[in-house]
Parts: C-alpha cells; structure tokens; sequence
C-alpha cells in the first residue's frame, strides 16, 4: 500500500536509468567499462547520470542542445550527507530531515525536502485509511507541502535551486492543484536536467491535451524523444508513439523498456500476434518481470493460451505476489477459465492495491456482467470511467450492461460516448447497431449508418457486411443488399470460411440476378449452390432449370409438345 | 465497493457529537431531584432537551457547527444558564487531554442511561430512556467509541483540541474577558493550568498551523485577536525552523490565487453531520432548487456539493442534486452526465423512498433512470425523445413489476401528451402500450391521452399512491376542461351523447384533490418532516424567547414557520400543499375559461395568500400574470402597469418568463387601443421570437402570438392578411385539437370579415364559434361571440336591427356580470347603434334610452385609452345632441370626437418606463 508512485519516483527513475544503460552498453560499439562504476552502488545518483549522458547523445541529424553539465556545487558535508542518505535510503524520512536540518548544500536541501515531502506522503497514506467515514474516504492531505512550497518558491526566487529541487517544487505544486505553473516548473527543470525521468512522467501527467503538449517550451534532447513517445501513448495517438519508440529502439537496442512499450503500443492497435511475440522475446531476457504483464496477459486471454497464461501467473506470483499486475493476471487466468468469482477475488486485491488501476476496474466489470450482477458490473465500469473518461472499454461495458436489462435506448448513450472516444474500433459500432436494431427500437437506418462504419473500420469477424446485406433485404433494398452481400461473399472466399452465411448469400445473389434477368450472373451462383446439400440445393436446381427455359425461348416446351 | 448496497446509517464520533453529549449529561445528570441542579424551572430544562433533540435531527447544512456557533446557540437557549452551560462544555472538552480521559468520559455517559428495564422509576429521578431519541443518540455515541482504534481516538483528541482552540480564537476578547470574569473563572484556570498549558497549545497548534496552511486558509490568523496571538508567539518554542517563515508563507499564499475552487477542500475540524441529516439536507435543497428553479444559485450550491462530495465519495445522491441543478439552470449536458453516473452508481436504490417490492431487489432500479431522464428531455424540450426514453422505462417497470414507478412513468406520459402538441403519435405509443390501449392505435392523440389517463389514474389508486391520485385528478380535470368525451368506437350501437364538456365532472375531479390533505397520512417517510421541523427550530432561536406567537409581524421571516410549529410534526409536507394549491390554479383556470371573472380572481387570491410559500417561482408567477391580467380588463391599464411593476420586482425577469410574455402582452393590447400600430407590431414579432424558440415549441405562446399577429394586422385594416393568418391559425388548432383557441380564433374571424364589409361571410365564423362556446361551456366568450353576432346582423341592414338588439339583450346579464371594460363598452356602443339605426325609434321621443349607453361606454373607454371606440362613441353623441338640438353639448361632444381622432392618427409619443424598458431590452 505505501509503495505509492511518489514512493516509487525515486527508485523508479534509477532503475530505468539504469535499464537504459545496459541497454546502450550491451552495444559493442558504444561499449564503456562505465558498467563498473553502475556496480559499485554510488553515493550520487546524479554521477550515474553522467554516465550515461558520455555515452549516449545520440549523433542524429536533429540539432540536439548540448547536454548540460551539472557542476558539483559544493564540497559534500560527507558525513552528515552520507548519513542522511542512509536514513533515506531506510525510509526513516524525518530522520533523514533532520539530520540535515543546517544543510545548505543544494543537494541537501533537496534532500531534505524530498525526505520531507514522503515523510507526508507516508503519513497521508496512512491517514487515509484511519480516517475512513461512513460514506468512504475522505481525502488526507499532505501536512507539508505548504512548508515545502514556500521554502522551494523562495529557494526558485532567489534562483538558488537545482533542477531537483524544481523537480520537486513542481511536484508540489502539481499536488496543491497550481497545473499551470507546475507545467512551467517542470518544463524548466528537465530542460536544465533532462535525465530526470521522474520530471518528465510528472509533466506528462499534467499534459492531458495535444495542445498543452504543442505548448510546453522544451529544448531538444533525446531525452524528450522518449516522452514524446510517453505522452502520445497516453493521448491515444498510438502510431505516432510506435514510431517513436521504434526510431529509440535503434539507439537502444537492447532496451527492455523500449521493448515493453513498443508492445503496450502494438497491443493498443490491436496487433496481438506481434505483441506476443515481443513479450516471449522480453521474458527471455528479462524473466522476473512483473511490469506491463498484465498486457502480456490481456493478449494470452484474447488468444485463449490457458497453459501461457497459467505459466505466466504462476511466474509473477513467485516473483511478487503483492503487485498489482500480479493480481490482475491471476484475474485474467480465472476469467479464461470461467471461474469468476475467483477472478472477482483477485481483481478486488489488485484494486486494493491500486485503486486507481484503471483495467482492474474494468475488467471486474466483464466479471460481474459474466456473473449476472449487472448493478455491481454498472458499478464497476462507472468507477474506470470516472478514473479516466476516455476509457472507452468501460463505456462499451456500461451499454452492454444495460442492453442486457433490456434497456436499449439507455445504452446507446454509452455506445455513443465509446465510439466517440474509439470511432475506429468495429465491435463498437457493431454493438451500437444491435442497440439500435433491438426490437424494442428497431431503428434500422440508425442501425445501418452503425454497421457502414463498423464495415470501413476492419471488422475482424465480418458481422457487419452480413447484417448490412440482410437489414437492406428487409428494408426491401435488393441493390444495396446485393451489393453487401457481394461484398461478404468476396471476404468469405479470401479467407475461405464456410458456412450459413455463405449459403445465404449464394442464394440471395442468385435470386436476385434471376429477377433482374441477369442470367449469366446467377447461374454462376446456382452452379455454386450445387455444391452444398440441403434444401438450397434443390432450390438451385430448380432455378437453374427455370432459367434455362427462360433463355431458351421455351423450346423444351416446343420439344415436350411436339414429342411423337 | 461494487455491487455492495452499503449500509446507511454508519456513525462517526466527533468533537461536535462529544460535546453534545455533554450536554446530554447535563440534561440528564443522575440526581434525584425532579429538576436538576443547574436548571430554575422544568420549562428551562425542556428547553435544553427540545435544543438538544433539534440539533441531532436539523438538516439545515452538511457539516456540524462548530463550539462557538454551538456556544451562541446556547445563549439563546439557555437564557440565564448559558453562561454556566458555556462554561460547563467548554471546560469539560478542554479537560479530555489523554485517550484516558475520553474512556472515562464515555464511561460516565453510560450511567446516563437507565437500564434496559427502566420501567421502574425511583421516585422522581431523570434518567434518560434508551429508547428515546437522545438515549438512542448518545447510545450510537459509546458505540460508535468503542468501535474506534487506538489511532481513531488520537485523531479525535486532537481534533477536540482543534475544535476547542477555534472556538477560543474567534470569540472577541470581549468575550473571553467575560468568561474570565463570570464565577467559575477560578475553576476554569486551574483547568487550563492542568493541562500542561506549553504542551498541549504548542501541539495544537502546530496541527493547526499544518492543517490551516495545508489548505491555505489563512483567515485564522489574520482575525486572531491581539492578546492571543502574542500567547501564541510566547508559547512558541524555536525549535521548529518552520515557524519562522509564516510571513513568507502570508506572501506566497497570494501566489496560488487561481486555485480558488480548491479552497473548499476540508480543513481541520470540518466533520460532516450524520448521514441521516445530510439526507434530510439534500432532499430539502431539492425541493428548494425545484421550487425556484433558475433563481437558484447555481455556483454557491455547486461549491457545497463538490466539498461533500470531497467528504463523502461514497455518498451518490449528490450527482442526483448536481443534476437537478444543472437542469434548471438549463445546462444539458452536465446534466445528462450527472443523471447517469448518479443511476450507475446507485442502481437508483440510494435516496428515494421506496418499498421494496419482494424479492427483485438485486435487479437495481433503473426504470427510475429512464424516468428521470424523460422528464429531463422534456424539461429541455425534447418531447419525442423523452416520449421514446419514458416508453422504455414503462417496458422495464413492467418487466421488472416496479407497479409504482409504473403509475408514474404514466402519469409523465399523460403530462407530457397534454403540455406538448403532438399531432400524432402512431410509430412513438409503440407495443408496451398495448395491454392499455387494446382498441388499436386508430385512436387519435387525445382519446389515447383519455385512456392513459383513466389507467394512470386507477392504477394511482389501487397502490394507494396519494399525490399520483390526486395529481390525476388534476390532469384529469385539465383534460375534461378542454376536451369533449367523445365515444371511443365509432361503430356498434349509438348512444346518445350530448356532445359537451360538462363543468361538474370537472368541478368534482378539482374537488377530489383535495382530499389528498384530509387523507394524507405518512406517505413518504417523516424525514422531511422531522428534520424540517428541528431546523425551523433552530432557525428561530435567533429570536427573543417566548415571542413565538408575534413572529408573524416580521415581514421577512417565511410565512409558513409559524404555521409549521403550531402543527404537530406530521405538518403538511412541501409537496402536498403544492399540489393542493395547483389545484385552486386549476379552478382559477377553469373559472377563467367558464368566464366567472369573480370566482377566477378569488382562486387566483386564495392561491396567491395561503400557497405562496409552497408554490414553485413558475406557479407563483402564474398566479400574478392571472391577477395583473384581470386588472387590466377590468380596471385599465394604469393599475395593471403599476401592479407589474411590483411583480417584476418580485420575479426575476428571465427571458420566456411568463412575467416577460405578461408584458409584451399588455403593452400590445395597449399599442392597439391608442392605435400605435407599429409598436404593437414591434411588441407582437417579440412575442412572435419568443414562441419560435429553439428549446421547445410552446404551443400555447404560439397560438397567442399568431393571434395577435392576425389583430395587429385587422387593426392596420389589412384585412386579407389578417384573414389569412387567423386561417392558418385555426388550421393549426385544429390539427393540434386545441378547441377552446379554436372558438376564439373563429370569432377573430367574423371580426375581421365584418370590419372588411363583408358581414355575410362573417356570419357563419360566428355562428361556428357560438357552437363551439356551447360545446365547452365559455359563457362570456360565447357571450361576446353573440355581441358581434349582433353588431353583423347591424351591419347587414336596419331593417335587421331588432334581431340585432334582441340578441344584444340576451348576452347583456353575462357581459355586464362578467365582461372587462372594453366588452361592456362595446356592447353599450352596439346598444346605441341599434336604437339609433331603427328606423321605428325616434331619438328626441326618448334621448336617454341613447344617450345614457353612450355615456357609460365613453366613461369605460377612458381608462382603457381606447381612441377609436371613444371617437365613435363621440360621435353619436354629438349626433344625438344636433339632433335634440342642443348645440352646447354638441360642440362638447364634437371637439371630444376631433381630440380622439386627432391622437389616433398621430399617435403622440407619451413614453413611459416600462415601454421603452423593454424595447431597449428587446
């Protein structure tokens, strides 16, 4: 529960660091005997940095800024320095304050203020809990980040700040609800250090629109390359992202992390052939992983993988039982295996951990629709889709919710707000035209405009063409009704499906060129019929014979009658 | 979490409540006298007691008083005590200074209470029942701490040390003089020395000083009082390096001004009432945002709204609350979002009262979800929409058998077919509606309207649905009013049925309404009841002991309190008086219809006297717009502009206020009797705007602006355009089946034929309108219909003036009875014209048969300021008096004759406020 992401901020930024570098360094030309000083457990996170920085600025045609180089500021108070550090490092934060309570150092100040700043945010979380009402949580605040901010606004004043204390000063203003000038803090703190990815991840949860992106004022690194890709993961621009990432995969070829995004980008257009094979490719390398797994697990569910998926479950919960991914793999394997309550279980725990994981959320709402509790599934999707409104599975969730309860003309403002938020995804348009085909509605033309788009957004299990050739039918529109199912037909022989459907469309296709006396057409279509049993085999016989007697000006007739 | 229903109800011990117990202690402190020690007399003590009982059931706000505001309570309540009551809690809080002492305290607090047989009472002795209210309350209290955790009651330590020291900074030092000087003050020291005093305020207020700059509320400080401030800095010790930088952190406070929307977020010492009260809260907020509608603050409310939410995220009724203060306030879509996460939440089984029907509970309700959102649709002007949404939700209240929400879905329905004119609505009354109207769907709008509402209605009644069958009886009184019963089948055996509305069937319906006050028993819970009591309690503590019965005489002060204490407090709910006094709006409506102007302005009175504080703003309004209008018939329209004076006061002047349309409306008529024809055009296109709005069509503003329209257009003389327009307009009614429009739009059409000439064509439009009248029982209307029967016989010839006149006679009880000035000085007019024009009658046999009417109709006119009927009353005086030969009189009467001819052909600019008012606003 306490390792919350302010926690993690820290460790997070020297692990992916350092991901980055063995990345970098496992390419022989650019190799450094820098991996020993990665060894030897620093003192300064800031040196490790620099490491990286020698070997890494990228010789791309983009006119890069020079890299920054921090001076050491001062003469390190080493002693007590070190033992603050040690105290950090043992998450005693105000003992680590206090130890540098007459630092002036810019590293210790910083120091200082971070330990102080998770000392409140331990105490917050703990606050949290203690404080729970009747009616839910109320929200604890962080007692000192009014301290903070007006130490940090005086330091950023007197222009006696590092890029670190900048860092920080944003984190607290972001936290105390002043966006915009976090924004600028920000900006300014990863142009004058841009290694600091914490930074970056802070200022991409601040940058919620493309505009507030094309507005920030950032200097050119290669730094920024990475959050570019970030942030365009977030905004839903996918392609862009996967671009990006895949021009940084050339840099740093060996990156896991680069790895693991490309296939969360992947995933996010649906390509799940590849992302599996990315993520087997990453287990290898990297076989302790629990991070990004439960995408890794979403597409094991979606290609139905049961002993994969069992596999990987039982990995991660050897690895970490308490992470959250892990609970919701273990969710999904249940799920797989049609034991939802089980599954339910286990979503719970992961939303105990995290109660803002928003695909937890969702996900448990697929589990209560599957279990008939549709109040508990509404419930569910609504809390994903308050978390993050553009969320558009939880929307499409909330109207299958309410389709199922008989309440169409409800639902369909759900599927309207899912389409809107993902106009590319065909089962979304295909579940918007159910809606409006129900019974209940019946709406066909709504219904028809549904299924166009959901036939130009590459409908995987070709529902859409059938449904549009058939509600034409029964709208008494054989034109456009030939016309799908032509064009049904052509995808069923590409990718060779048999079937009803098949046979349907034969046979329509081949009524429909007898009455408007195209006869060459639908005798190529009867000819086809032949090929099946059942009643349609007959009815194409007998068309067949039918139009023959048609084209031959009836001289079987002639033949019969003049018969000695 | 998810699909749990959570329990209601959960109780959360805070410094308000502990203090509240105190003073539970005090009223009911172990002793053995019958009153206790501090207490002079037993109505002091039931004082104490109702206070105590207001307090744990008021629903005036979200959040719990804080001690000074409980302390300046206590000095209204307690009179002569407070000072010792004051004291008593105060030093009492301040000495719960370990967790110890609070075991201890609520160790105490169960002596309070009797036992469980507390049947047997020793002599004379107080104790408190468990079973009562405040026994029940204190009960919950010690549950409610020996649930807490360890780290729970530190928090309320400290949170009473807050909740303390606040108190203690925002008296004024006068006060804290004052209770330095009174008796106890050596007890209260040594309490204060007890406690180690350097400790425990430098505690506090370092958590204050956190809590306070954690949200940026710096107001404590800048209103501390000199004296305490520097104790303050005195106790102050400088280890803490923070201190230091308050004044810098004064400063920077500046720095985040735009984040004043997050200043709501809850500082120390902010604790939200019980669930039960907050409840209360909202449901009382409802009904206030429902009655005022768009005068409702939007912000204020939405500020209160987003801190409880802040409070309670588990508490959905408040996306319910934002809703309903986004649709009157008319924002769509925040308030389409908020209906839905309210229902997805929910499942629309928190806040509403409800019987749980057996067994379906786990379905959730949201058939209640697709009602709300078709009356949001209608709301917002959408009836087809809301007609598809409220056929789904009958689909699903009867698939999930909610029989009451059913009655309403109906009843909505019904609403919605007689508000908004539908000319049909085969393809929309789908299939659900088939077990009701099993005739077939041939039937038109209105008969489907009849036999939805007889189902609503009987379906209202067998689930005993009180308000439903009295809101029925009103609809259906509305639809008797304006609609002929006609057969539902046109063939199989032929009764015979007098084609006619009947005024007693609708008298009875009106009648039946009010039975609901006679009957009405505890339909819906007593919650709104009980709480609204226990606040208009505590509201008037405000007020002088004792004077309750005077409260009357502040003209300020609501109406309805008085009246609310005196009953019992089973009073009658908010929504029932409404409901009863729409039905004497309904009667005042009928009346009007009928044409009994005396009996209209009555109902109008009586509404507008003894329902003016349960009406809703738009029903308020009504009332006047009746009132003014009837004012201006009958007393002219010097009066009636100055009574809308007062009424725009009163009301806001939003746009599509009917308060607006009353103007225009009247400064029309008023344009057309001084002949200002191209302001009354000008007025009657605003009129024109207004019905063609874009949110919804308004058929009734429609038919009148079109109406006026084809007037404006008679008056200029441009009598095939006028003809035209009246046409299309009787076109319309009749599509639409607006019958009772279509008497008078058929009569505006023998008018406008009679003024053209051609008085043949115009007598059939007349005769149709008289039969129409006839059919629904419009006495004055039929009587004016009768009256221009008379002036087209007139003008046919004289040789016809004898009809003319016999009929004129006959209309002349009703108009004289019943009809405004403008009516009776037509008919005094038309009178004289038909004496003058016989060719039997000679005028110097018998000058006042002729010249009395004259006289009356020119006296009539005056206030009316009515040029042209004026001149031609003139007229025929002047004529008459040549004709007597008395040359003075006539000249009188002939320079009178030229002044109006003369104002009507130019039209002097006599400007006044109102008229240019509105033009600018136009």
């Amino acid at each position: 529960m306490l390792s919350s992401e302010s926690n993690k901020s820290l460790v997070g930024l020297i692990y992916r660091a350092a991901e980055q570098l063995v990345g970098i360094e496992q390419d022989p030309a650019k190799f450094t005997p820098s991996n020993t000083r990665f060894q030897r457990g620093s003192s300064s996170i800031r040196r490790r940095f620099r490491t990286n920085e020698i070997t890494s600025t990228p010789p791309t045609g983009v006119a890069y800024v020079s890299t920054p180089v921090m001076e050491e500021d001062e003469a390190i108070h080493g002693d007590f320095y070190l033992l603050a550090k040690s105290y950090f490092d043992c998450r005693e934060y105000r003992r680590a304050a206090h130890v540098l309570r007459d630092q002036t150092g810019k590293k210790s100040v910083f120091l200082r203020c971070y330990a102080l700043y998770l000392a409140g945010e331990k105490r917050k979380e703990e606050e949290m809990i203690e404080l729970e009402g009747p009616l839910g949580k109320s929200d604890a605040v962080n007692r000192e980040l009014v301290s903070l901010e007006r130490e940090l606004a005086t330091l950023c004043k007197n222009n006696t700040i590092d890029p670190f204390g900048l860092y920080l000063y944003g984190l607290v203003l972001k936290e105390k609800g002043n966006e915009n000038l976090a924004r600028k803090v920000l900006v300014e703190s990863v142009n004058s250090y841009p290694w600091n990815w914490s930074a970056w991840s802070e200022l991409q949860s601040l940058c919620t629109t493309v505009d507030i992106l094309n507005g920030l004022n950032l200097s050119n690194h290669w730094m920024k390359e990475f959050f570019l890709a970030s942030i365009y993961q977030e905004l839903r621009m996918h392609n862009e992202s996967l671009s990006k990432y895949e021009n940084l995969q050339g840099m740093f070829t060996f990156s896991n992390y680069i790895q693991a995004q490309i296939a969360k980008a992947r995933y996010s257009l649906r390509e799940f052939e590849q992302v599996e094979v990315i993520f087997e490719d990453l287990l290898r390398n990297d076989p302790y992983r629990v991070e990004d797994m439960d995408t890794y697990s979403n597409v094991l569910y979606t290609k139905e993988c049961f002993s994969a998926l069992s596999y990987l479950a039982h990995r991660v919960i050897m690895t970490d039982k308490y992470r959250p991914e892990s609970c919701c793999i273990i969710g999904n394997y249940y799920s797989l295996k049609g034991q939802h309550e089980k599954s339910v279980v286990y979503f719970r725990r992961a939303l105990k951990l995290n109660k803002n994981y928003l695909s937890a959320w969702t996900l448990m709402g697929h589990e209560y629709v599957e279990m008939k509790n549709t109040p508990a599934a509404v419930d569910a999707y609504r809390r994903a889709v308050d978390i993050n409104p553009r969320d558009y599975r939880a929307w499409y969730g909330l109207g299958q919710a309410y389709e199922m309860m008989g309440m169409p003309h409800y639902a369909l403002h759900y599927f309207r707000k899912s389409v809107f938020f993902q106009p590319i995804d065909s089962r979304l348009w295909i579940a918007m035209a159910q809606c409006y085909e129900s019974e209940q509605l019946h709406m066909l033309e709504e219904a028809i405009k549904c299924y166009k788009r959901a036939a130009n957004c590459n409908d995987t299990e070709a529902i859409a063409l059938h449904r549009l050739a058939m509600l034409h039918r029964e709208l008494d529109q054989p034109e456009e009704a030939a016309f799908y199912y032509k064009k049904d037909l052509e995808r069923m022989e590409a990718e060779e499906r048999e079937g009803p459907n098949l046979v349907e469309a034969l046979m329509f296709l081949a009524t429909h060129y007898k009455t408007q006396k195209k006869f060459e057409e639908a005798e190529v279509y009867c000819t086809r019929l032949l090929d099946y049993t059942g009643p349609e085999r007959e009815t194409a016989k007998s068309l067949l014979r039918g139009m023959r007697i048609a084209q031959s000006g009836f001289p079987s007739m002639d033949v019969e009658h003049f018969h000695p | 979490m998810a699909g749990v229903v959570k329990a209601p109800g959960a109780f959360a011990i805070t410094p308000h409540k502990v203090s509240v117990c105190i003073l539970v202690n005090i009223y009911a402190s172990p002793s053995q006298i019958s009153v206790p020690f501090p207490f002079s007399s037993v109505s002091q003590h039931n004082r104490l007691g109702l206070y105590l009982l207001a307090l744990t059931k008021s629903c005036d706000d979200i959040l719990e008083s804080k001690l000074d505001q409980l302390i300046n309570q206590l000095r209204e309540v307690g009179g002569l005590l407070d000072h010792w009551l004051t004291d008593h809690v105060t030093s009492r809080l301040s000495s719960l200074s370990s967790p110890d002492d609070l075991f201890n305290f609520f160790n105490e607090l169960r002596e309070t209470l009797g036992g469980p047989d507390s049947g047997v009472m020793e002599d004379d002795q107080v104790i408190l029942d468990p079973n009562s209210n405040l026994g029940m309350f204190l009960r919950r209290c010690i549950l409610a701490f020996n649930l807490l955790t360890f780290e729970g009651i530190c928090h309320l330590l400290t949170n009473i040390g807050i909740y303390c020291k606040e108190a203690i900074s925002s008296c004024s030092s006068y006060e804290l003089r004052r209770v330095d000087d009174s008796g106890n003050d050596l007890e209260s020291l040594s309490e204060y020395e007890n406690m180690d005093l350097n400790l425990v305020f430098k505690k506090i207020n370092e958590e204050m000083e956190a809590r306070k700059r954690a949200t940026e509320q710096v107001s404590f400080h800048l209103h501390l009082p000199k004296e305490l401030s520097t104790l303050v800095e005195d106790i102050e010790v400088f280890a803490d390096p923070k201190s230091e930088h308050n004044d810098k952190g004064r400063e920077s406070s500046s720095y985040a001004s735009g984040e004043l929307l997050r200043d709501v977020d809850p500082n120390g010492g902010v604790f939200l009432r019980t669930n039960w009260q907050i409840q209360g809260y909202l449901m009382e907020q409802a009904d206030t945002i429902e009655k005022h509608g768009s005068s409702f603050t939007l912000n204020a409310f939405e500020l209160t709204l987003r801190q409880l939410q802040k409070l309670a995220p588990e508490l959905h009724r408040v996306h319910f609350l934002r809703y309903l203060n986004n649709l009157y306030h008319d924002d769509y879509f925040s308030a389409l979002e908020n209906l839905h996460r309210y229902f997805d939440y929910s499942a629309g089984t928190e806040g509403f009262d409800f019987v749980p029907p057996a067994g379906c509970n786990s379905f959730g309700r949201y058939e209640i979800a697709l009602l709300c959102l078709g009356m949001m649709h209608f709301h917002f002007g959408h009836p087809k929409k809301a007609l598809e949404v409220l056929t789904e939700a009958v689909r699903v209240s009867q698939q999930h058998s909610n029989d009451t929400c059913l009655a309403y879905t109906l009843a909505a329905i019904c609403n919605l077919l007689s508000e908004i004119g539908f000319s049909t609505t085969s393809g929309i009354l789908g299939s659900p509606f088939s077990p009701m109207i099993s005739v077939g769907t041939s039937l038109s709008v209105q008969q489907q309207l009849f036999v939805l509402l007889k189902g609503s209605l009987k379906r209202a009644e067998s689930l005993k649905l009180k308000q439903l069958v009295a809101a029925n009886h009103l609809a259906m009184a509305k639809f008797d009013l304006t609609h002929v019963q006609r057969p539902l089948l046109s063939f199989g055996p032929k009764t015979s049925m007098k084609l006619r509305t009947c005024p007693i069937i609708v008298c009875k319906e009106l009648r039946s309404g009010y039975h609901l006050i006679s009957e009405f028993c505890c339909e819906g819970s007593t919650m709104t009841a009980d709480g609204a009591f226990s606040t208009a309690w505590l509201k008037n503590l405000q007020k002088p002991m004792g004077s309750l019965v005077l409260s009357q005489d502040n003209g300020s002060r609501n109406n309805s309190n008085p009246f609310l204490f005196f009953t019992q407090p089973s009073s009658i709910p908010g929504s029932v008086m409404q409901l009863v006094g729409s039905s004497y709006l309904h009667r005042a409506t009928a009346w009007e219809i009928y044409g009994s102007a005396p009996l209209a302005r009555v109902n109008a009175l009586v509404y507008a006297t003894c329902f003016a504080d349960a009406s809703s703003s738009s029903d308020a309004a009504l009332v006047h717009v009746k009132l003014i209008q009837h004012l201006a018939v009958f007393k002219g329209y010097k009066e009636a502009f100055a009574a809308l004076k007062t009424a725009e006061e009163k009301f806001l002047c939003v746009s599509k206020s009917r308060i607006l349309i009353l103007k225009l409306q009247l400064l029309h008529e008023r344009a057309l009797h001084r002949g200002h024809l191209k302001l009354a055009q000008q007025v009657c296109d605003e009129l024109g705007v207004l019905a063609s709005s874009v949110t919804a069509v308004d058929m009734e503003l429609k038919t009148e602006a079109s109406l006026r329209h084809a007037r404006t257009l008679l008056a200029a003389k441009q009598f095939s355009q006028a003809a035209a327009v009246a046409h299309s307009l009787f076109c319309m009614c009749y599509k639409f089946n607006l019958q009772v429009e279509s008497a008078t739009v058929l009569l505006l059409l023998a008018e406008i034929h009679m003024n053209s000439g051609n008085a043949v064509v115009g007598l059939p439009y007349a005769l149709a309108s008289l039969s129409y009248c006839q059919t629904f029982n419009l006495d004055l209307l039929r009587a004016s219909a009768t009256l221009t029967l008379a002036e087209l016989w007139l003008s046919l010839g004289s040789n016809h003036a004898k009809t003319a006149l016999t009929l004129l006679h006959g209309a002349f009880p009703m108009i004289l009875g019943h009809g405004g000035l403008e009516l009776c000085a037509r008919a005094y007019l038309t009178e004289a014209k038909c004496y003058l024009s016989d060719p039997s009658f000679s005028v110097s046999r018998n000058p006042e048969l002729v010249l009395d009417p004259l006289r009356q109709a020119a006296d009539e006119l005056q206030a009316l300021e009515h040029h042209e009927l004026m001149a031609e009353a003139f007229y025929l005086m002047a004529i008459v008096f040549d004709k007597l030969g008395q040359p003075e009189q006539r000249e009188e009467a002939a320079s009178s004759f030229k002044n109006h001819v003369m104002s009507l052909d130019h039209p002097h600019d006599v400007e006044d406020p109102i008229q240019s008012d509105t033009l600018l606003n136009a």
